[in-house]
């Protein structure tokens, strides 16, 4: 299992170097502590941007601090003061506060990986779980995924524990056992069936969401797809919890087995990647905030 | 009538009151929630309709769906929250023309997904009204036995609750759009934003 993990270990850093490195080339990713949010974005805005979008930004920043100004001058210039009124509460957090706190200073490595695994759905993936599923029923897939996430129970359990989530954690045990047994190793979700306990979406992310750890920074890593700093680690960190590197410690049955799996939940999931391509004006955009807003829900939850 | 006759008047407005509230109790059929529903029983009454299958009746079923859901979305309000502080700096047409364009692309990507519709389960959850604006919850089971977390944002128009943003998992239609959209504007313009839009519109026609 030594191996597995060094393997992994190597991958990551090796991505995250090679992406600090890319930052430090391009001067996106150099930050200093001492400075607010707000000034090393509209730095890193500024740093990387021609003079004209410099003056588009600044009268962007004018109307911005003008903004609550016009509010109140409203019912002399329109006479509508309740549509101004109205149009105020409809976005009063406008503006940076999302933006600085969901932070993308590796846009351009995020935007050639996003590529890449664009590429790799629709070359590989897709067709390869497309096959699969022409020669293999729902239900098998169903089990296989129902299996493989039974396996990953000590992710779950752990991180219930650690964010004191005791009714989660009472959930997640009789699942365990009851699937475990019932269930016939896991390949049926009885306990979803009968006793209506869903699974507990938890991981050590949201652990150290739950311990008041930002996010970091977005990335979207090769074979992965979007996360952020914070749920690399807590990724990674669940390589330890999960059996299955304990199982099986080679790391070709390892891999093939993950790689199984993967084809497996890809086969189930056909067309959600498409779907948000299709409806988006700049997919890359979309899916990164579609993460943070996924991930913003989990947590709270 | 006269059956009920010897019955205290007090008490027979008791037992109405009480029949209501066991009645009323296990689904949360508040006026939101009966808007959403209806709209929605439309829609899937025209999805499953024999009479309406085949690739030759897809016009047809288009218009259809395409009136339930402009009745029920506010495709103004949308387009207002998802441009956010953009919207006050456009003049009335190129308004007008955005919310044509953004609608279009709304309605198309809600037709796509109704369209793979094949009996998947609505079960509608919660609801809460807060003056204006209510949410409505929904879960939607699917066939691979997953739920799917549905938040529907409404706003009072006349009487009427009107759509205007849709959470599916927690992510926000609206937010999303506005992410993507003022990434656009700030990146190169306006302009380029409604050139993408049209393109976007014209590749799904």
């Amino acid at each position: 299992m030594g191996n597995i993990h060094r393997l992994w270990f190597i991958l990551i850093l090796g991505v995250m170097c090679w992406g600090a490195g890319c930052g430090q080339r391009t001067g996106w990713a150099a930050t200093v502590d001492s400075r607010t949010d707000l000034e090393e974005e509209a730095d890193v805005l500024e740093r990387n941007m021609a003079g004209h979008e410099l003056v588009r930004m600044a009268r962007l920043n004018e109307d911005a601090a003008t903004a609550g100004a016009e509010n109140h001058e409203a019912p002399s210039t329109a006479g509508k003061p309740s549509q101004n009124a109205e149009e105020a509460e409809a976005w009063p957090d406008d503006g940076y506060p999302e933006e600085t706190l969901y932070p993308d200073p590796l846009e351009p490595m995020n935007r050639a990986f996003f590529a890449f695994n664009d590429a790799a759905y629709f070359w590989f993936f897709k067709p390869v779980a497309e096959g699969y599923s022409a020669v293999m029923p729902d239900v098998m897939r169903l089990s296989i995924r129902n299996f493989f996430t039974n396996l990953s129970m000590p992710i779950r359990l752990v991180s219930s524990l650690l964010q004191g989530k005791m009714k989660s954690v009472g959930i997640i045990l009789v699942r365990f056992m009851v699937n475990t047994s019932a269930g016939f190793l896991g390949f049926q979700d009885v306990a979803k069936q009968a006793l209506n306990y869903p699974v507990q979406d938890e991981d050590l992310g949201q652990v150290f969401a739950f311990y008041g750890i930002g996010p970091g920074f977005y990335l979207n890593l090769p074979f992965l797809g979007a996360s952020s700093l914070r749920d690399t680690a807590g990724w990674v960190g669940g390589l330890y919890l999960n059996p299955l590197d304990y199982i099986l410690e080679d790391w070709v049955p390892n891999l093939s087995t993950r790689a199984f799996n993967i084809v497996n939940n890809t086969s189930l999931r056909i067309g959600e990647y498409e779907a948000l391509k299709d409806a988006s004006l700049d997919p890359y955009v979309a899916m990164r905030d579609a993460y943070f807003q996924y991930r913003q829900n989990q947590i709270e939850k | 009538m006269r059956r009920y006759e010897n019955v205290p008047c007090g008490r027979s407005i008791l037992c109405g009151a009480l029949l209501m509230l066991i009645l009323a109790a296990p689904c949360f059929a508040g006026a939101p929630t009966e808007d959403i529903k209806q709209t929605t029983d439309r829609i899937l009454i025209v999805v499953s309709d024999p009479a309406l299958k085949g690739p030759e009746n897809e016009k047809k079923r288009e218009k259809l769906v395409r009136q339930a859901v402009d009745e029920r979305f506010d495709w103004e309000a949308m387009t207002k929250r998802s441009l956010a502080r953009h919207w006050q700096k456009r003049t009335d047409s190129e308004k007008k023309e955005f919310i044509t364009l953004f609608g279009k692309l709304l309605e198309r990507t809600y037709m796509d997904k109704v369209g793979s519709y094949s009996g998947e389960k609505v079960i509608y959850t919660d609801e809460s009204t807060d003056g204006k604006y209510a949410t409505v919850t929904a879960k939607i089971l699917t066939h691979s036995n997953t739920e799917v977390e549905v938040l529907y944002r409404l706003k009072d128009l006349n009487g009427d609750w009107r759509v205007y943003d849709i959470s599916i998992e927690g992510v926000s239609m609206v937010n999303n759009y506005r992410k993507q959209f003022n990434s656009i504007i700030v990146r190169s313009s306006y302009n380029e934003l409604v050139k993408k839009l049209k393109e976007k519109v014209a590749e799904k026609d």
